[in-house]
């Protein structure tokens, strides 16, 4: 059973900060989506668990130990970084030649993945003439030569047709459930709520929440009220993330909703509705890590609502 | 035990792209031009007197200088290009203590460049005395000298490959690694021992020469520190800018 680990991690270059004081925690046994939008710091996040980059501050480990301890990597963490780390000029089934070479896989396993990805008919091919969803099959052939019981995936979804985006999710369901850990990032929300046990998410470098996506998903409260102003005024106050529905109602994340209830009778507004609200991972995502004038507030929301659903 | 498996991962690497096999043809048209020169080519005054002696035959197979120029081309472009294809995340994921990546990555570049330039040298000598039965002369180099020229370019293409994979590694992009070999090798080493004379004897040429048996400008084992060094020097630097720099 390896557990990921971030202790308060923080890379820079030079004045940008890139990844910011970030502590959280991936379990095994489940698949754990990493998310963010663009530029968020996942890759260099995950680049410092793999030891491609040095953090300034804090470290990363696996299972206790930093990458660069364990005894054998290769055959422990599985890794999809880029979609194009491929010499154009070699065959597929040469790439994963070398790959089994260098870390004492046994080649057998290179004929086994290249028929588990569906990659044996073009596997003698130059990887210069594969699609992207080719490259994306090689590169987790190659993240699986070893047969590790550590996925850590970046993207490994993108160019995927739709088959092979169902066999990817059963795969990792698969390792997961088998007590393997998945930490894969992705920007295919849809698909990660699908996939996902647990998120995290990031946004310009910091943790914004984490947690199990289902709990979270129950996380919010529809509010209607004739006070809306005020009552956004002061749950924003209190910490709460607040934006208004597809339907007027007020949309309210990080209180619970006999909070809400109860600040509201103290303030003396009247509420026409308070239920529970589950909401859509893409809706969840938005409110996370889109920049608004809330966005001061809102970095104590996600500490609460981390708080209110610890890893 | 793991920097041999990740040596093997390298010769693989290598042999697995057209690289090499381009170099060994460029190998096969040098020693095909050797070949013509022998047969085809005179002097200024029309006779053959360039292949008369066994010094001159000699001096015309000496083939170390130039093999340390191909394969340090050969080396700058097997690296650089690792950097320029993201293929040095692999490689750094199965070995992330990377100096042993990186060793094995020169070895690998060490063995290939040093078997390039000796079956260089082979082919340019087989293209010479395949060439000289069409002339007057007989081939007049003794098996001894022979050895010698095939060590000291196997040797030469060692060298030149390690410098190259270390420039390779330090500049990480084909182009430049490739301008800064041609710069490192062409141009400053002529430049130099025109500004103090004393260089003179101290570049490459110079002292493959005296490895090669063909000049005697310092002594045989300060030559081969000296072109050791020549090597050594951004091998070196090239494994602790890797060492220090993050993969991004």
């Amino acid at each position: 059973m390896h557990t990921l680990e971030f202790e308060n991690v923080t890379k820079r270059y030079r004045h940008e900060v890139v990844v910011d004081d970030l502590t959280f925690t991936v379990l095994p046994g489940r698949v754990t989506g990493f998310l963010g939008p663009n530029g968020a710091g996942k890759s260099t996040a995950m680049k410092i668990l793999l030891d491609l980059v040095k953090p300034d501050h804090g470290h990363a480990t696996i299972g206790g130990k930093r990458y660069r301890d364990m005894a054998d990597p290769a055959r422990s963490v599985g890794v999809v970084l880029e979609p194009n780390a491929f010499h154009p000029g070699r065959s597929g089934r040469n790439h994963l030649r070398v790959l089994a070479d260098g870390a004492g896989i046994d080649p057998r396993r290179i004929s086994h993945m290249l028929d588990a990805v569906e990659l044996t008919h073009a596997a003698d091919r130059h990887v210069g003439g594969y699609s992207l969803g080719m490259r994306q099959r090689l590169g987790l052939a190659a993240a699986l030569l070893g047969d590790p019981p550590v996925l850590v995936l970046d993207e490994p979804g993108n160019g995927l047709d739709p088959q092979g985006v169902r066999w990817l999710r059963d795969l990792l369901r698969q390792r997961a459930a088998e007590g393997g850990t998945v930490l894969v990032s992705s920007h295919l929300l849809a698909e990660v709520e699908h996939l996902a046990d647990e998120v995290v998410v990031l946004n310009h470098g910091r943790l914004v929440v984490t947690g199990e996506l289902s709990a979270l998903r129950q996380a919010g409260t529809s509010v209607r009220t004739l006070g809306a102003d005020r009552l956004t005024m002061m749950l924003r106050a209190a910490g709460a993330l607040v934006h208004t529905g597809g339907e007027g109602e007020l949309v309210v994340r990080g209180l619970a909703i006999s909070e809400i209830g109860d600040r509201a009778l103290a303030a003396g507004i009247a509420l026409h509705e308070l239920t529970p609200q589950a909401g859509s991972l893409e809706d969840l995502f938005l409110d996370w890590t889109t920049d608004d004038s809330a966005a001061e507030s809102r970095g104590s929301v996600h500490e609460n609502e981390r708080t209110a659903v610890p890893v | 035990m793991t920097t041999l498996r990740l040596i093997r991962g390298e010769i693989r690497k290598l042999g697995t792209t057209k690289l090499p096999w381009g170099f060994l043809m460029v190998l096969v048209v040098v020693a095909g031009l050797d070949a013509a020169v022998v047969a085809f080519a005179t002097d200024m005054d029309g006779s053959k007197a360039f292949i008369a002696t066994a010094e001159d035959q000699r001096s015309l197979m000496a083939f170390a200088s130039n093999a340390m120029i191909g394969t340090s081309l050969f080396g700058a472009i097997a690296v650089a290009r690792e950097y320029g294809h993201d293929t040095v995340v692999p490689m750094f994921l199965t070995s992330p203590k990377r100096y042993r990546a990186v060793l094995a990555q020169l070895s690998a570049v060490l063995l290939t460049g040093a078997t390039l330039a000796g079956a260089g040298q082979v082919l340019v000598i087989a293209g010479v005395a395949l060439a000289l039965p069409s002339t007057e002369f007989a081939f007049l180099v003794s098996t001894g000298d022979l050895v010698r020229l095939l060590a000291a370019t196997t040797f030469a293409g060692a060298i030149g490959a390690v410098l190259g994979a270390g420039l390779g590694s330090i500049i990480r992009n084909v182009g430049g690694a490739v301008t800064v070999a041609v710069l490192v090798l062409f141009v400053i080493p002529p430049l130099a021992a025109q500004l103090v004379a004393e260089a003179g004897s101290w570049i490459p040429p110079t002292l493959f020469a005296v490895i090669s048996g063909v000049d005697a400008a310092v002594s045989l084992g300060a030559a081969l520190v000296a072109i050791t060094a020549w090597a050594l020097v951004p091998a070196g630097l090239g494994l602790v800018a890797v060492q220090r720099r993050d993969v991004v």
